[in-house]
Protein backbone atom coordinates (compact mmCIF):
# COMPACT_ATOMS: atom_id res chain seq x y z
CA UNK A 1 0.00 0.00 0.00
CA UNK A 2 1.48 3.52 -0.66
CA UNK A 3 0.59 6.65 0.99
CA UNK A 4 2.68 9.97 1.27
CA UNK A 5 3.89 11.63 3.97
CA UNK A 6 4.95 15.32 3.57
CA UNK A 7 4.54 14.77 -0.16
CA UNK A 8 6.89 11.73 -0.85
CA UNK A 9 5.65 7.89 -1.14
CA UNK A 10 6.15 5.49 1.19
CA UNK A 11 5.41 1.78 0.38
CA UNK A 12 4.13 0.31 3.58
CA UNK A 13 5.15 -3.15 2.73
CA UNK A 14 8.69 -4.10 4.33
CA UNK A 15 9.11 -5.06 7.50
CA UNK A 16 5.98 -3.29 8.81
CA UNK A 17 4.42 -5.32 6.31
CA UNK A 18 5.19 -8.33 8.34
CA UNK A 19 3.09 -7.48 10.82
CA UNK A 20 0.46 -5.89 8.50
CA UNK A 21 -0.18 -8.51 6.19
CA UNK A 22 -1.42 -10.64 9.00
CA UNK A 23 -3.35 -7.43 10.54
CA UNK A 24 -4.90 -7.43 6.53
CA UNK A 25 -5.60 -11.07 6.57
CA UNK A 26 -7.62 -10.72 9.71
CA UNK A 27 -8.99 -7.84 8.18
CA UNK A 28 -7.77 -5.12 10.76
CA UNK A 29 -7.33 -1.77 9.46
CA UNK A 30 -3.86 0.29 9.05
CA UNK A 31 -3.37 3.05 11.78
CA UNK A 32 -1.43 5.89 11.57
CA UNK A 33 0.72 4.67 13.59
CA UNK A 34 2.28 1.90 11.71
CA UNK A 35 2.73 4.75 9.27
CA UNK A 36 4.94 6.70 11.92
CA UNK A 37 7.03 3.99 12.74
CA UNK A 38 8.12 4.00 9.11
CA UNK A 39 9.13 7.48 9.46
CA UNK A 40 10.51 7.87 12.66
CA UNK A 41 13.89 6.40 14.07
CA UNK A 42 12.38 7.37 17.81
CA UNK A 43 8.66 8.81 17.49
CA UNK A 44 8.69 9.51 21.19
CA UNK A 45 11.19 12.06 21.17
CA UNK A 46 9.98 14.64 18.57
CA UNK A 47 7.70 17.49 18.52
CA UNK A 48 5.46 17.21 16.00
CA UNK A 49 1.70 17.45 14.73
CA UNK A 50 0.11 15.47 12.04
CA UNK A 51 -2.72 16.19 9.55
CA UNK A 52 -3.95 13.62 7.20
CA UNK A 53 -5.54 14.17 4.38
CA UNK A 54 -5.88 18.11 5.03
CA UNK A 55 -7.24 17.45 8.72
CA UNK A 56 -5.24 17.49 11.89
CA UNK A 57 -5.31 14.33 13.78
CA UNK A 58 -4.71 14.76 17.31
CA UNK A 59 -1.99 12.51 19.37
CA UNK A 60 -4.79 10.26 21.29
CA UNK A 61 -5.98 9.51 17.99
CA UNK A 62 -2.90 8.40 16.30
CA UNK A 63 -3.61 4.41 17.38
CA UNK A 64 -7.24 4.92 16.61
CA UNK A 65 -7.45 6.21 12.78
CA UNK A 66 -6.87 4.23 9.95
CA UNK A 67 -5.36 5.21 6.65
CA UNK A 68 -6.10 3.21 3.00
CA UNK A 69 -3.77 3.52 0.10
CA UNK A 70 -2.96 6.80 -1.38
CA UNK A 71 -3.57 9.11 1.97
CA UNK A 72 -1.66 11.87 2.26
CA UNK A 73 -0.14 12.61 5.80
CA UNK A 74 1.80 16.18 6.37
CA UNK A 75 3.88 15.73 9.84
CA UNK A 76 4.70 19.23 10.84
CA UNK A 77 7.62 20.29 13.23
CA UNK A 78 8.42 23.88 15.24
CA UNK A 79 10.42 26.51 13.46
CA UNK A 80 11.64 29.60 13.30
CA UNK A 81 8.69 32.58 12.35
CA UNK A 82 7.87 36.06 11.92
CA UNK B 1 -4.83 52.26 24.80
CA UNK B 2 -6.03 52.27 27.95
CA UNK B 3 -3.15 50.14 29.79
CA UNK B 4 -0.76 51.71 31.89
CA UNK B 5 2.81 52.86 30.22
CA UNK B 6 5.07 50.26 28.40
CA UNK B 7 2.32 47.16 29.06
CA UNK B 8 0.23 45.75 26.48
CA UNK B 9 -2.59 43.06 27.48
CA UNK B 10 -3.52 40.29 24.82
CA UNK B 11 -6.73 38.31 25.67
CA UNK B 12 -6.62 38.98 29.37
CA UNK B 13 -3.15 38.50 29.22
CA UNK B 14 -0.88 40.88 31.08
CA UNK B 15 2.93 42.03 28.92
CA UNK B 16 5.82 44.31 30.37
CA UNK B 17 6.34 45.00 26.80
CA UNK B 18 4.49 46.26 23.53
CA UNK B 19 6.91 44.69 21.04
CA UNK B 20 6.12 41.16 19.66
CA UNK B 21 9.38 39.96 17.92
CA UNK B 22 9.80 36.97 15.34
CA UNK B 23 12.35 34.55 15.83
CA UNK B 24 13.33 34.25 11.69
CA UNK B 25 16.13 35.26 9.85
CA UNK B 26 18.65 35.71 12.23
CA UNK B 27 22.21 35.10 11.36
CA UNK B 28 22.71 33.15 14.45
CA UNK B 29 20.50 31.45 17.55
CA UNK B 30 22.63 33.10 19.68
CA UNK B 31 21.65 36.40 17.68
CA UNK B 32 18.12 35.28 18.05
CA UNK B 33 18.53 35.13 21.57
CA UNK B 34 20.64 38.61 22.08
CA UNK B 35 18.22 40.48 19.80
CA UNK B 36 15.02 38.92 21.79
CA UNK B 37 16.46 39.40 25.23
CA UNK B 38 17.56 43.24 24.16
CA UNK B 39 13.94 43.83 22.65
CA UNK B 40 12.59 43.27 26.19
CA UNK B 41 9.67 41.26 24.46
CA UNK B 42 7.20 39.27 25.89
CA UNK B 43 5.95 37.36 22.71
CA UNK B 44 8.07 35.45 20.24
CA UNK B 45 6.52 34.13 16.56
CA UNK B 46 7.32 30.86 15.46
CA UNK B 47 6.03 28.63 12.99
CA UNK B 48 5.08 24.42 11.80
CA UNK B 49 7.16 23.41 8.86
CA UNK B 50 7.47 19.98 6.92
CA UNK B 51 11.15 18.79 8.00
CA UNK B 52 13.15 15.21 7.54
CA UNK B 53 12.78 14.20 11.14
CA UNK B 54 16.46 12.66 10.90
CA UNK B 55 17.58 16.43 10.67
CA UNK B 56 17.81 17.41 14.06
CA UNK B 57 18.08 21.06 13.01
CA UNK B 58 14.29 21.80 13.71
CA UNK B 59 14.16 20.11 17.58
CA UNK B 60 17.62 22.12 18.10
CA UNK B 61 15.71 25.94 17.61
CA UNK B 62 12.92 24.41 18.74
CA UNK B 63 14.74 24.00 22.09
CA UNK B 64 16.22 27.04 22.29
CA UNK B 65 13.13 29.43 21.79
CA UNK B 66 11.48 27.58 24.38
CA UNK B 67 14.95 28.09 26.60
CA UNK B 68 14.34 32.23 25.39
CA UNK B 69 10.46 32.62 26.10
CA UNK B 70 11.41 30.85 29.58
CA UNK B 71 14.02 33.18 30.20
CA UNK B 72 11.61 36.28 29.71
CA UNK B 73 8.45 34.92 31.26
CA UNK B 74 7.19 34.93 27.77
CA UNK B 75 4.48 33.29 25.43
CA UNK B 76 4.21 31.79 22.00
CA UNK B 77 2.70 33.32 19.13
CA UNK B 78 2.64 30.95 16.44
CA UNK B 79 1.64 31.83 13.16
CA UNK B 80 -0.12 30.39 9.94
CA UNK B 81 2.27 31.58 7.52
CA UNK B 82 2.50 29.90 4.11
CA UNK B 83 -1.51 29.07 4.61
CA UNK B 84 -3.34 29.88 1.46
CA UNK B 85 -7.20 28.91 2.43
CA UNK B 86 -9.21 28.97 5.77
CA UNK B 87 -9.36 24.90 5.61
CA UNK B 88 -5.35 25.20 5.24
CA UNK B 89 -4.89 28.01 7.90
CA UNK B 90 -7.98 26.02 10.50
CA UNK B 91 -5.98 22.78 9.99
CA UNK B 92 -2.45 24.37 10.81
CA UNK B 93 -3.70 26.79 13.91
CA UNK B 94 -5.04 23.03 15.22
CA UNK B 95 -1.61 21.47 15.11
CA UNK B 96 0.16 24.65 16.73
CA UNK B 97 -2.06 24.26 19.59
CA UNK B 98 -1.27 21.01 20.04
CA UNK B 99 2.42 21.75 19.79
CA UNK B 100 2.31 24.77 21.31
CA UNK B 101 -0.35 24.39 23.83
CA UNK B 102 -1.51 27.51 23.57
CA UNK B 103 -4.89 28.91 21.97
CA UNK B 104 -2.95 32.70 20.93
CA UNK B 105 -2.80 32.10 16.97
CA UNK B 106 -1.25 34.76 14.41
CA UNK B 107 -4.06 34.26 11.74
CA UNK B 108 -2.44 34.82 8.18
CA UNK B 109 -3.92 33.35 5.20
CA UNK B 110 -2.17 35.03 1.90
CA UNK B 111 -3.87 35.71 -1.17
CA UNK B 112 -1.59 36.97 -3.25
CA UNK B 113 2.20 35.60 -4.14
CA UNK B 114 3.39 38.59 -5.38
CA UNK B 115 3.20 40.94 -2.63
CA UNK B 116 1.74 38.35 0.38
CA UNK B 117 -1.04 40.46 0.79
CA UNK B 118 -3.75 38.47 2.78
CA UNK B 119 -7.00 37.10 1.91
CA UNK B 120 -9.86 38.83 3.45
CA UNK B 121 -12.83 36.67 2.53
CA UNK B 122 -10.66 33.69 3.67
CA UNK B 123 -9.34 35.33 6.47
CA UNK B 124 -12.94 36.01 7.68
CA UNK B 125 -13.47 32.51 7.02
CA UNK B 126 -11.07 30.97 8.50
CA UNK B 127 -11.43 33.60 11.69
CA UNK B 128 -15.22 32.86 12.49
CA UNK B 129 -14.06 28.80 12.43
CA UNK B 130 -11.30 29.57 15.04
CA UNK B 131 -12.74 31.57 17.29
CA UNK B 132 -15.94 29.02 17.82
CA UNK B 133 -13.35 26.50 18.40
CA UNK B 134 -11.89 28.33 21.23
CA UNK B 135 -8.77 29.87 19.85
CA UNK B 136 -7.71 33.45 20.73
CA UNK B 137 -7.11 34.98 16.98
CA UNK B 138 -4.55 37.11 16.11
CA UNK B 139 -5.55 37.97 12.18
CA UNK B 140 -2.77 39.15 10.03
CA UNK B 141 -4.87 42.02 8.07
CA UNK B 142 -4.64 44.42 5.54
CA UNK B 143 -5.45 48.18 6.46
CA UNK B 144 -9.03 48.12 5.13
CA UNK B 145 -11.00 49.59 8.27
CA UNK B 146 -14.45 47.83 7.01
CA UNK B 147 -12.13 44.16 6.59
CA UNK B 148 -11.04 45.17 10.72
CA UNK B 149 -14.25 45.99 11.72
CA UNK B 150 -15.41 42.54 10.75
CA UNK B 151 -13.00 41.12 12.44
CA UNK B 152 -13.63 43.14 15.57
CA UNK B 153 -17.19 41.80 15.12
CA UNK B 154 -16.83 38.65 14.65
CA UNK B 155 -14.98 38.60 18.22
CA UNK B 156 -11.46 39.39 17.41
CA UNK B 157 -9.90 41.64 20.47
CA UNK B 158 -6.72 41.78 18.95
CA UNK B 159 -6.48 42.95 15.12
CA UNK B 160 -2.93 43.57 13.58
CA UNK B 161 -3.45 45.55 10.34
CA UNK B 162 -0.61 45.66 7.87
CA UNK B 163 2.24 48.68 8.03
CA UNK B 164 3.07 47.19 4.30
CA UNK B 165 3.79 44.22 3.06
CA UNK B 166 6.01 41.65 4.79
CA UNK B 167 9.73 41.95 4.73
CA UNK B 168 9.42 45.13 2.61
CA UNK B 169 10.59 47.63 5.04
CA UNK B 170 8.65 50.56 3.38
CA UNK B 171 6.98 51.73 6.57
CA UNK B 172 3.90 52.64 7.09
CA UNK B 173 2.22 53.09 3.54
CA UNK B 174 -0.78 54.63 4.54
CA UNK B 175 -0.95 56.29 7.80
CA UNK B 176 -4.01 57.46 6.88
CA UNK B 177 -5.87 54.20 6.53
CA UNK B 178 -4.00 53.26 10.10
CA UNK B 179 -5.22 56.05 11.65
CA UNK B 180 -9.10 55.57 10.78
CA UNK B 181 -8.60 52.04 12.01
CA UNK B 182 -7.82 53.47 15.30
CA UNK B 183 -10.23 56.19 15.35
CA UNK B 184 -13.13 53.94 14.10
CA UNK B 185 -12.11 51.01 16.91
CA UNK B 186 -11.17 52.63 19.87
CA UNK B 187 -11.62 49.53 21.77
CA UNK B 188 -9.59 47.16 19.53
CA UNK B 189 -5.86 46.31 20.45
CA UNK B 190 -4.24 46.93 17.16
CA UNK B 191 -0.96 45.36 16.84
CA UNK B 192 0.58 47.03 13.39
CA UNK B 193 2.27 43.94 11.98
CA UNK B 194 4.83 43.92 8.89
CA UNK B 195 6.83 46.12 6.79
CA UNK B 196 8.04 47.70 9.85
CA UNK B 197 11.46 48.87 8.55
CA UNK B 198 12.89 51.87 11.10
CA UNK B 199 12.49 52.52 14.60
CA UNK B 200 10.68 55.74 13.79
CA UNK B 201 8.17 53.69 11.86
CA UNK B 202 7.31 51.60 15.00
CA UNK B 203 7.55 55.08 17.00
CA UNK B 204 4.87 57.05 14.67
CA UNK B 205 2.59 54.09 14.84
CA UNK B 206 2.61 54.19 18.58
CA UNK B 207 2.05 57.52 18.06
CA UNK B 208 -1.07 56.87 16.60
CA UNK B 209 -2.10 55.44 19.43
CA UNK B 210 -1.38 51.93 18.41
CA UNK B 211 -1.49 49.23 21.44
CA UNK B 212 1.49 47.47 20.14
CA UNK B 213 4.20 46.32 16.87
CA UNK B 214 4.85 43.17 15.73
CA UNK B 215 8.09 42.91 14.06
CA UNK B 216 10.69 40.61 12.66
CA UNK B 217 12.87 41.37 9.55
CA UNK B 218 13.69 45.03 10.55
CA UNK B 219 15.63 43.66 13.76
CA UNK B 220 16.70 39.90 12.45
CA UNK B 221 17.93 42.13 8.91
CA UNK B 222 19.83 45.06 10.59
CA UNK B 223 23.81 45.25 10.30
CA UNK B 224 23.45 44.68 14.25
CA UNK B 225 20.20 42.88 15.27
CA UNK B 226 20.67 43.47 18.99
CA UNK B 227 21.27 46.82 18.93
CA UNK B 228 18.39 47.35 16.52
CA UNK B 229 16.42 45.53 19.04
CA UNK B 230 17.18 48.02 21.89
CA UNK B 231 16.42 51.33 19.12
CA UNK B 232 12.99 49.15 18.92
CA UNK B 233 12.23 49.02 22.93
CA UNK B 234 13.47 52.93 23.03
CA UNK B 235 11.01 54.01 20.05
CA UNK B 236 8.36 52.32 21.35
CA UNK B 237 8.61 53.80 24.46
CA UNK B 238 9.05 57.17 22.84
CA UNK B 239 5.88 56.74 20.36
CA UNK B 240 3.66 55.65 23.56
CA UNK B 241 4.78 58.75 25.40
CA UNK B 242 4.00 61.31 23.00
CA UNK B 243 0.65 59.93 22.01
CA UNK B 244 -0.45 59.56 25.97
CA UNK B 245 1.22 63.01 26.33
CA UNK B 246 -0.83 64.69 23.62
CA UNK B 247 0.49 65.40 20.31
CA UNK B 248 -0.03 69.23 19.75
CA UNK B 249 -2.19 69.91 16.91
CA UNK B 250 -0.67 71.00 13.49
CA UNK B 251 -1.27 74.22 11.92
CA UNK B 252 -1.58 75.36 8.68
CA UNK B 253 0.79 78.83 9.32
CA UNK B 254 3.74 79.39 11.29
CA UNK B 255 3.77 81.15 14.51
CA UNK B 256 6.63 82.35 16.21
CA UNK B 257 7.90 80.49 19.32
CA UNK B 258 9.32 83.56 21.26
CA UNK B 259 7.06 85.52 22.22
CA UNK B 260 6.59 89.02 20.41
CA UNK B 261 6.46 91.00 22.59
CA UNK B 262 9.15 93.80 23.23
CA UNK B 263 10.63 92.44 20.44
CA UNK B 264 14.20 94.71 19.62
CA UNK B 265 12.67 98.43 18.85
CA UNK B 266 14.40 97.82 14.96
CA UNK B 267 11.78 95.26 13.97
CA UNK B 268 8.82 97.77 15.00
CA UNK B 269 7.19 100.18 12.29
Amino acid sequence: MKIKINGHTFELNSELTNTLTNELENKKSIYLNDALSRYFNNQQQSTFALALNGEFVGKDDYCSTSIKANDSIDILFPIQGG
Amino acid sequence: MTVTTGSLKLYGQQLSSRLLIGSALYPSPLVMKQAILASGSQVVTLSLKRQNPQMNSGAQIWQYIQEIVTQVNGFLLPNTAGCKTAKEAVTLAKMSREIFKTDWIKLEVIGDDYNLQPDPIELLNATEQLLNDGFKVLPYCTDDLVLCQRLYDLGCQVIMPWASPIGTGKGLMNPYNLETIRLRLPDATLILDAGIGKPSDACLAMEMGYDGILLNSAVALADNPVTMAKAFANALTAGEQGYIAGLMQQRQTAHPSTPTLDTPFWHQS
